[in-house]
């Protein structure tokens, strides 16, 4: 490529990012903004009634942080327990098995969320588990562990395999080859797995919607402001992004090391 | 190597299979004898099949999935070509990846929506936001999901690729062959699985229509919402019989993927 054409190419590339990340800058403006009538292009009074309102206690925010973050956190742990023997065996196994066990895996992605939550409801309601967090954390695991098997099973190439069993060979424990060489190792994986798991279940709305329509949960507390004030959804959404950003700002430390 | 027993895959198995299969079971019994009763009867099958809004909700959701994923497999291959090199501005471009669909959709109305930034500026732009042709939706999964499929391509758009154009520009292959013959075979099937997931999410998510899309027609989701509120019980067997035939149309999709795919690595060997 020619220097014109590389720099028409870097031009293109940064004016794409801009595009995809700059629409998020909306979000701290209109949070700010108390008063923005229509057609001003700035707004007329800054203040803090978004985040008034956001943490008053009528709108349960405190409340749906805590539940969204307990549910996430437990279920992104019950996935990885889950997952973690069988992404082992998913990278390892050479049966014809692998293929159907990996479709029965994913499976739970192609199937509309609120399907899921609606039709476990129906036997949760029988089992004492809708509206309540240990309800939502089964509900949730359904869309949670098809992403960690997937991001993990790469993780577990030859490599780890045989570093594993040079470990045992020299007499290292079970528990030691697991603290000492397949944790280290998988580190990576492992963090990619945590973090999509936490991202996927921080945000499920239609199965939390099905199986816990009375408990407050993130996305179901943003949701009815959207369209009634934006200055609410704004903040919400600004709590909402948390997590993504933080995972942003440790992506952006990693590959700049 | 010793392989893994296969007993280590089953608490997964079983978990998936005793949940995925248990929600299937419970839409399925919801949609012939919902909660308290006790008789089953296939009155709701019916209901649905017949009610002209639910016709024209699946006909709007199909076609809005498949314009959704033809755009973003569009625009995903050259931007995929253009980041290919370019690891911070990957970071920026592939962060919609990390956000949460209802997120995408407030951030598209606080730009887009009536009194948002871009009404400010244009007074009498064309509406995007529950737009009746479904723009506001399409345009929420392009801007989410074209960075997921980035991400796949980039994945798959190795070294080893990228030495094999570089060995056919040496043979004096042009660049658009060289995408045609060289990029293309080694993208295509990890782009039409990509693909499917993202036609699987505008079929079956909630949370964008029920934001950005219009009030007429609605999307399969946003109808079986609707019919649970103003129905009552009957309408908890409706929704249940609209997200089952929305969920075995998306299952269908993944099967015609699966063989697509498995065809299109058959040729690739």
């Amino acid at each position: 490529m020619s220097i014109r054409g590389q720099r028409r190419a870097r031009v293109t590339a940064v004016l794409l990012a801009v595009v995809t990340a700059g629409p998020l800058l909306v979000l701290p403006l209109r949070a700010a903004a108390d008063v923005w009538r229509a057609p001003a292009l700035l707004p007329q009074r800054f203040g803090t009634r978004g985040l008034d309102v956001v943490f008053s206690p009528g709108t349960n925010t405190l409340t749906a942080v805590t539940n969204s973050l307990v549910v996430a956190v437990a279920t992104t742990l019950l996935a990885l327990l889950l997952a973690w023997p069988a992404a082992r065996w998913l990278a390892t196994a050479d049966t014809r098995h692998r293929a159907p066990v990996l479709v029965l895996l994913a499976l739970p992605l192609l199937v509309p969320p609120l399907a899921i939550g609606a039709g476990l409801a129906e036997w949760f309601l029988r089992l004492g588990l809708t509206n309540s967090l240990p309800g939502l954390v089964l509900a949730h695991l359904v869309a949670v562990l098809p992403y960690v098997v997937v991001v993990l099973a790469p993780g577990f190439g030859p490599r780890v395999r045989t570093a594993e069993e040079a470990a045992a060979t020299l007499g290292a424990s079970r528990w030691q080859v697991l603290r000492l060489v397949s944790f280290p190792m998988l580190a990576p994986s492992l963090a990619v797995a945590t973090l999509l798991g936490g991202l996927v279940s921080w945000s499920q709305y239609g199965s939390s919607l099905g199986v816990g329509r009375g408990v407050p949960m993130l996305p179901l507390v943003l949701e009815p402001f959207v369209g009634r004030d934006p200055q609410v959804a704004a903040t919400l959404a600004m709590v909402f992004l948390a997590p993504a950003l933080l995972a942003l700002l440790a992506t952006v430390r990693r590959t700049s090391r | 190597m010793q392989p893994t027993a296969w007993r280590a895959v089953l608490p997964a198995v079983v978990a998936t299979s005793v949940l995925f299969g248990g929600a299937l079971t419970g839409a399925i019994r919801t949609s012939v004898a919902p909660l308290p009763r006790q008789s089953a009867d296939l009155d709701a099958w019916g209901r649905v099949l017949a009610d002209p809004r639910f016709h024209e909700a699946a006909v709007f959701t199909v076609v809005l999935a498949v314009i959704a994923t033809a755009v973003s497999v569009a625009l995903a291959l050259p931007i995929a070509a253009l980041l290919r090199d370019r690891r911070g501005v990957q970071v920026l471009v592939t962060l919609p990846v990390l956000l949460p669909h209802l997120l995408v959709a407030v951030v598209v109305v606080l730009w887009l929506g009536p009194g948002g930034l871009v009404d400010r500026f244009i007074a009498d732009g064309p509406q995007v936001v529950r737009a009746p042709s479904g723009l506001g939706i399409v345009l929420v999964y392009v801007l989410k999901e074209v960075p997921f499929l980035v991400l796949l391509l980039l994945a798959v758009w190795n070294d080893d690729v990228e030495q094999r154009v570089e060995m056919a520009a040496t043979l004096g292959v042009g660049p658009l062959r060289a995408l045609h013959r060289v990029v293309w075979p080694a993208v295509r099937a990890p782009l039409v699985l990509g693909a499917t997931v993202v036609m699987a999410f505008v079929l079956g998510f909630l949370q964008v229509p029920a934001v950005v899309g219009p009030t007429d027609p609605v999307t399969v989701p946003v109808y079986a919402v609707e019919v649970t509120r103003v129905r009552g019980l009957a309408g908890q067997a409706d929704a249940a019989v609209a997200l089952l035939l929305a969920s075995g149309f998306a299952l269908l999709l993944a099967g015609l993927a699966a063989v697509v795919t498995r065809r299109l690595d058959g040729v690739r060997r």
